[in-house]
């Protein structure tokens, strides 16, 4: 039975442990959080055997194999490291630390204790995903990845956490080196990192706040951001990240030299794009027939999912601690490599880097220059990060 | 009720006639500071409003530093010089805060609580951290003389053998499986205070409004039914709501912190001449909007609500336990409400008639085109 303890026991704390808790062979020995309220309620609300304040009376007292730190990310670090040094395989929600120093010194640590660490991409692991994932691993694409576009809506109207962030100059995601973008993009930058072989990664960013917070007296969260990636063979990305498209894409594209592939994280769909043409006008009539019959596949395969209780809201959730787990017990590759870890680190920090030299630090008075420019006429910056 | 809606012609809430509370019968005096959380909000503008409106000239509006205040300076507004009224922005989350806003405090009107959330914890954290936070900073200054928990009917688990809801019917034994965050939220709240205040000797109230309306609130309320699946279906048939306009509530909440020897009792606030939900709804959708609805009945919104829960817990949580017979029970069961604790004990009388308070309610959903 392997023992897991949470620490930190926010929101995103039920979805691990009700997550943990559908996944057999596991136990959760105990939670905590240094508010030994917050720490109470989730131990109240689940079956979970003890609750601590102290993340070390956690580690000594219940022992756990695995911890999942579900903490606000400045922490992230220090947590994770004092839970390697003592022994325990550690999952570190998104985003996994804030900068890719601390990443690194993380990743040496486990290597060096011989434990293993996994990162909160959990959309990475949505049926979905793992669909397009198999299906570029089977040779879909026909090659290495040409091209690929990753699209990440936001809806800043009515989440809680925005209302919070936007009425508390101290919440710590202002603290963040990328501020709003620091907690959310990881998802969307991930799936660009997973496809990307090259070691020399050039980033391009454009940010800017929206209207919508601007007209609300908010220049300090960028909401609006436009990323080109590109690696040293050749493989490109644009990322995208908005909260005033409609619809809110969650969507990933991916093109290799023969066909291409769409997952729509959305409807939990992913699509085949055929790379040839039919000749003629069998062109407009014969495609259309073929999405459909697609479409109608994915349907069914949602349904099925559905009916046999396996289509969650956290299924991807439970698919990687599921995965994480498999890796502790049978001492097999972890579900997430350290590179594609490391890689989205480095992606993100490249992009926190330009926004703060561009718009970040940039006076309120000026900032409105910058957005106008933002239709065409600011200034790019570029980093190359190795 | 008179559901003819007609209009006093004054454009604002008709008064009955209420029985003045006298000064004697109150544990403060108008110099008294007083201390409204949550004072931008719906309520609590209302309760600074009122306690103004009775002379007392030390009241603290504690806002979150994001509120927008325009509820809040409309009922300040326009008031005689020495009027009194401080407003601090701050987080109860902070210890310092909550220690700078609870300084010489007399009474703490806590309306400040996590509304609209659907987590848990998060619920948890702005409802009950929140107000141990306040009640142990306002403990260490031994000048509180009453602490007033804004509760909620929300937290009754309403499965008492009589129709009859008072104020010794039991609340949810169980919230964690009510499938409400906010349930969840208040009893833990409820429960802290009662902890708390036992503990520091804090005397303390509970007032549980039930569905609170008036200009500046949105929607239908749920016990009168909900529009989550497409059409909007109606749970409520012959059902009373326990309403309570917004005035009349303030009222009551403010009462509830002024009337001497009512320590550690609990509250029900709703008004008079309830309509039931189908009245309500054919009432709004004639002064408010025309919309179609499907009436189910009770059995089938038991059966519907006791499926649901079944296959949440089948599938694993699959689909959330929105809803439950937890949530039937305390929505939908057929209740009969009584004010009479209220009325006894504090004096309490609604200073606006349901009938014309669902009138200034339509005519303000019209006004801001709000709708189902």
């Amino acid at each position: 039975m392997l023992k897991v303890g949470i620490v930190g026991c926010g929101k995103i704390a039920d979805a691990h442990a009700t997550q943990i808790l559908r996944i057999g062979g596991c136990e959760i020995v105990g939670v905590c959080d240094r508010e030994p309220l917050m720490a109470r309620q989730l131990f109240e609300r689940f079956p979970v055997k003890a609750y601590f304040s102290d993340v070390a009376d956690l580690v000594t007292e219940a022992r756990p194999d695995v911890i999942h730190i579900t903490t606000p990310p400045e922490s992230h670090f220090d947590i994770a490291r004092f839970c390697l040094d003592h022994g325990c395989h550690v999952y570190v929600e998104k985003p996994f630390t804030i900068d890719t120093n601390r990443a690194q010194q993380l990743i040496n640590l486990a290597e060096e204790k011989g434990l293993k660490l996994t990162a909160g991409h959990n959309l990475q692991f949505t049926h979905a995903a793992r669909r397009l994932r198999a299906l570029v691993a089977q040779g879909y694409l026909g090659g290495r990845p040409v091209h690929m576009e990753s699209y990440y809506g936001y809806d800043l109207g009515n989440a809680a956490y925005v209302r919070a962030l936007l009425g508390d100059k101290n919440h710590w995601v202002r603290r963040l080196p990328g501020k709003l973008l620091h907690n959310i993009i990881s998802h969307g930058i991930a799936r660009i990192a997973e496809f990307l072989t090259g070691n020399d990664i050039r980033v391009t960013v454009q940010g800017s706040t929206s209207q919508l917070l601007e007209g609300i007296g908010e220049n300090e969260i960028v909401d609006e951001l436009r990323v080109i990636i590109s690696d040293s063979n050749g493989t490109t990305a644009y990322f995208t990240f908005s909260s005033q498209i409609r619809p809110l894409l969650h969507e990933f594209r991916i093109y290799g030299p023969k066909n291409g592939l769409v997952l729509d994280q959305d409807h939990e769909v992913v699509l085949r794009l055929r790379g040839s043409k039919f000749k003629s006008y069998a062109d407009y009539f014969i495609p259309p027939v073929l999405f459909a019959r697609q479409y109608l596949g994915e349907l069914l395969r949602n349904a099925k999912l559905f009916m046999t209780q396996d289509f969650h809201m956290d299924a991807g959730m439970k698919a990687l601690i599921e995965s994480f787990y498999r890796s502790i017990r049978e001492n097999a590759p972890v579900p997430i490599s350290y590179r594609e870890i490391l890689l989205t680190s480095r992606i993100m920090g490249s992009i926190f880097d330009q926004l703060r030299q561009d718009i970040l630090d940039e006076p309120s008075a000026t900032r409105s220059k910058a957005n106008s420019a933002f239709q065409g006429e600011s200034v790019v910056i570029e980093t190359v990060c190795r | 009720m008179n559901t003819g809606l007609t209009d006093n012609g004054s454009g604002s809430p008709g008064t009955q006639a209420s029985r003045p509370a006298s000064l004697d019968s109150f544990i403060i005096g108008p110099e008294d500071r007083i201390l409204v959380t949550g004072a931008a909000g719906f309520i609590g503008s209302r309760v600074v409003e009122s306690l103004l409106d009775r002379g007392f000239r030390n009241v603290v509006c504690l806002v979150r530093p994001s509120s927008d205040l325009a509820r809040l300076e409309t009922s300040i507004d326009n008031r005689p010089p020495g009027t009194g009224v401080e407003v601090l922005r701050g987080n109860l989350l902070s210890r310092a805060d909550c220690e700078a806003a609870s300084k010489g405090v007399a009474v703490i009107y806590h309306l400040a609580a996590g509304t609209g959330e659907k987590s848990f914890p998060d619920a948890f954290m702005n409802s009950v951290v929140t107000t141990r936070n306040l009640l142990e900073a306002s403990a260490q200054y031994a000048c509180l003389k009453r602490f007033v928990l804004v509760s909620s009917f929300a937290v009754y688990s309403n499965r008492q053998k009589s129709r009859q809801l008072d104020e010794t019917c039991p609340i949810e034994a169980h919230p964690e499986h009510s499938g409400s965050a906010y349930c969840f939220a208040k009893v833990k709240q409820e429960q802290i205070v009662a902890e708390l205040s036992k503990k520091s000797s804090i005397p303390y109230v509970v007032v549980r409004p039930g569905s609170v309306y008036g200009p500046g609130h949105t929607g239908i309320t749920a016990r009168v039914g909900i529009s989550a699946f497409g059409p909007f279906l109606h749970l409520g048939g012959s059902n009373k709501v326990p309403f309570t306009y917004v005035d009349n509530c303030a009222e009551a909440v403010v009462l509830a912190g002024l009337i001497r020897g009512i320590e550690g009792e609990i509250f029900n606030v709703l008004d008079d001449d309830l309509p039931s939900s189908r009245q309500f709804l054919k009432l709004y959708k004639k002064h408010v909007r025309d919309f179609s609805s499907a009436y189910v009945p009770h059995v089938l919104s038991y059966a519907l609500c006791y499926l649901w829960e079944k296959y949440a817990q089948y599938s694993d949580g699959q689909l959330p336990p929105a809803f439950n017979r937890r949530r039937w029970y305390a929505e939908w069961r057929r209740t009969n409400y009584t004010n009479a604790k209220l009325k006894q004990r504090l004096g309490w009388v609604p200073k606006v008639s349901s009938n014309e308070a669902l009138r200034l309610y339509f005519k303000s959903c019209v006004q801001r085109g709000q709708h189902a």
